[in-house]
């Protein structure tokens, strides 16, 4: 027993020193040439409960922070933090290494932002999808997401062939049924234009009543049962506000047998997940890796003052917009030139996506 | 579970309380070592280096020695001393103040699921107990008004109550049906959290005033917060003083008096001591409720440490992060502060030391390899149904090994 194991054992030990002996032949290269200059400048971020590579919001951040490392040669640094009781540890760890900025992810940390920006007057901080208290540094980073869902949602009115769409989100708060608010505005605006009536079932924004999952967790069972619920009532265009839920909206059209399609959030989920593409008719883009990207580029590259201003992502701006329209009914060119026209009046103040 | 594995495990208990402090100091300084293979091998610079290794090694060991040194001071400054903010006396002593406010409630939940190893029980159910505790205390801190001073007083007296009484709960099914205490305890897991949540969901209950459908609480009423020990620059609160207190008592529980020597003598053997007259069954059920009461503590540091409102996720697995506490304290008063304080200054190092990118995990690998190399030994024997050997401390066990050789 003991000696099989032993041999077992330095069996192993040849095997790892072989692979090492093999890995470790290559040439020391000559001294590196990076490409990008590095510049003295720090951005940090704090993420909320789970990691960066949570395939939503939390990643979307962090992959501003590496563009802005590649592209802008900015150091990076970045705490992950696993409960609300690492929000303001993390944070105070940023401040002790002198970050330049530091980023809080989600709405959940408001509070933690706000103490540390109050506490460190000298420090800049960002908040993601949250609100500043009065204090001058820190930078709030916001979405008009009922704009681009009012696009989605005229476009999956025009879409429908039942002419019954549905939304549903993963908690009711402000940052969700703002897209659910838009997106339902937006078809009743083609049901009015082409004199038709829409049904938009899962969410009414006058008596603030809908379906949600009451939680994050990824095509759960629950989003699963309120999209097959929602096609049950007609609809044959989703729109699942809640991170990744499209393998369950995906699941409950193939086994309802109907030619339904669903709308994606915050990224091109057509290119993020291919798998998903066949039933994709556009994403609403949440764009938090350009405005975090931007934010930090103003004042590291282009020498600009911090400032505690809202950033509000706009389709104006380009911080939200519609992703390319895949599988559409009718006619496509004519649709994109009337969400062009749509675009320009909420540009300009004419259409109103929240009524 | 049959009468005769649940005496192994208990034999296990008692070996791994009887492990002496020698090797506990060298089972924390081989998880350290085992913290630095892990920085080690995961650091981008050292499996830079290694690619060529053959042509300059130096390269490879002075990376590996920069991963570790940069690792362990980056726990240093962010548990002990910030040297790099000495100019900041504030700034330079924050670390050593966050690493007591962390080790408040793992040492209290700590001493809870010790006092149960003491009693030869499971108790994995900390993290639920704690829960219902919160519970109980933020229903008083949001819910109730009360004068400055009793507001306080009685929250924290309800979140001991309401974790004992779950922990009661516990030992009367084990008691009264024989239903096993590590079963009852995790289901009851579920559904303390599904219970805080459910609270912390509905708009009558402890939702928080005007917010929308995401279960959270109010922050408790500043008459029912912990106040600040060291004033408005550092964040530890009197929770860690309960905490303390908590130490004391429970030394003059298990070791003075006389329900604590009931419950030693059930944890010895429950047979001997139904035959001297103990009522077993009794003693299982005051245990539960003392241990959880215990946990009771660290739900009240959690409920009413904050300064803003609760979410579900309260708990930050205290309960769990109790039982390493309580194995690697022996179970002792003494050893559960020194283990509390240990893995509280994890805690409070491991933002710095993601910093330095670093990551977060190698603190809980260190941390689960220390109570390995402290339980691992009487327990894989009581998993594999190995002989015990003569002595069980394993400094002895090396003179032996090492003059004999391997064989046996």
């Amino acid at each position: 027993m003991k000696t099989s194991t032993k041999r077992a054992l330095s069996g192993l030990a040849m095997t790892g020193a072989a692979a090492l002996v093999l890995a470790g032949c290559a040439a020391a290269p000559a001294p590196e040439e990076t490409e990008v200059p590095e510049v003295d400048y720090l951005a940090c971020a704090v993420s909320d409960e789970g990691s960066w590579n949570d395939k939503s919001f939390n990643q979307s951040v962090y992959e501003g922070l590496e563009k802005a490392n590649a592209e802008l040669g900015v150091q990076i640094s970045d705490a992950e933090s696993a409960s609300p009781d690492d929000f303001a540890p993390n944070l105070q760890a940023m401040i002790d290494a002198s970050c330049d900025v530091t980023i809080a992810v989600g709405f959940n940390l408001v509070a933690a932002v706000n103490e540390a920006a109050a506490a460190n007057p000298e420090a800049n901080f960002v908040t993601v999808d949250g609100w500043s208290e009065g204090n001058a540094n820190l930078k709030p980073i916001n979405y008009a997401m009922n704009q681009s869902s009012y696009l989605a949602g005229y476009l999956a009115a025009a879409h429908s062939t039942t002419k019954v769409v549905g939304t549903y989100g993963g908690m009711q708060i402000p940052a969700v049924t703002d897209f659910m608010t838009g997106f339902y505005y937006g078809a009743m605006a083609w049901g009015a234009d082409n004199g038709t009536d829409v049904t938009v079932v899962g969410w009414d924004p006058a008596t603030e009543k809908g379906d949600f999952i009451g939680d994050f967790t990824p095509n759960s069972g629950t989003s699963k049962s309120i999209a097959a619920g929602q096609l049950a009532a007609d609809a044959d265009v989703i729109f699942p506000v809640g991170g990744d839920q499209f393998g369950a909206v995906s699941e409950a059209i193939t086994e309802a047998g109907v030619a339904a399609v669903m709308i994606g959030v915050d990224k091109d989920i057509s290119v993020t997940s291919p798998e998903y593409s066949q039933w994709m008719l556009t994403s609403v883009e949440k764009r938090m890796t350009n405005a975090v990207f931007d934010i930090i580029k103003d004042i590291a590259i282009d020498g600009n003052a911090f400032n505690g201003d809202t950033y509000l992502g706009t389709l104006e701006n380009g911080g939200t917009a519609l992703s390319p329209i895949t599988n559409f009914s009718g006619d496509q060119a004519a649709i994109e030139a009337k969400l062009q026209e749509l675009t320009d009046g909420i540009i300009a103040g004419d259409i109103n996506p929240l009524g | 579970m049959s009468t005769e594995t649940e005496n192994r495990f208990q034999t296990a208990l008692k070996e791994i309380f009887s492990t002496s402090a020698t090797r506990t100091v060298l089972s924390v300084f081989l998880g350290f070592v085992v913290g630095a293979i892990f920085m080690v091998f995961s650091n981008e610079d050292v499996l830079k280096a290694a690619q060529y290794f053959t042509a300059r090694p130096m390269d490879t060991i002075a990376a590996s020695w920069s991963a570790i040194a940069d690792g362990y001071s980056a726990l240093f400054r962010g548990a002990i001393y910030n040297y790099e903010r000495a100019d900041d006396p504030v700034a330079a002593f924050r670390p050593i103040t966050e690493t007591l406010r962390f080790a408040a409630p793992l040492i209290a939940a700590g001493l809870g699921i010790a006092l149960g190893f003491r009693v030869g029980l499971f108790n994995i159910g900390g993290n639920g107990q704690l829960m219902f505790g919160v519970l109980w205390a933020t229903w008083i801190s949001t819910r109730v008004e009360l004068p400055f001073g009793i507001h306080l007083v009685v929250a924290i007296l309800m979140a001991i109550l309401g974790a004992a009484l779950l922990g009661a709960l516990v030992g009367f099914l084990k008691a009264r049906t024989g239903a096993h205490e590590v079963i009852v305890t995790i289901m009851l897991n579920y559904i303390a959290a599904n219970l805080l949540t459910y609270f912390f969901r509905e708009e009558s209950l402890l939702r928080e005033t005007g917010g929308g459908g995401t279960p959270k609480s109010d922050a408790p009423a500043i008459t029912a917060q912990l106040p600040k020990l060291l004033g408005e620059d550092y964040t530890l609160h009197l929770g860690f003083a309960l905490a303390i207190i908590a130490v004391v008592v429970y030394w003059w529980l298990m070791e003075r008096s006389t329900i604590g020597y009931r419950f030693r003598m059930v944890g010895h053997n429950p047979h001997a001591a139904r035959t001297a007259g103990i009522n077993v069954e009794r003693t299982y059920m005051y245990a539960m409720a003392a241990s959880a009461a215990f946990v009771g503590i660290a739900a009240a540091n959690q409920a009413l440490g904050a300064t803003s409102g609760l979410s579900p996720s309260v708990d930050a697995g205290i309960g769990f992060d109790g039982i390493t506490v309580a194995l690697l304290g022996g179970s002792t008063a003494p050893g559960v502060l020194m283990a509390g304080l240990l893995f509280g200054a994890f805690k409070a190092g491991s933002a710095p030391m993601q910093v330095m990118g670093l990551s977060p995990e190698v603190l809980g690998i260190v941390q689960g390899s220390i109570v390995l190399f402290i339980a691992a030994p009487p327990l894989v024997r009581a998993i594999f149904r190995l002989p015990k050997p003569q002595k069980t401390t394993v400094l002895k066990d090396l003179v032996k090994r090492s003059s004999k050789g391997e064989e046996k």
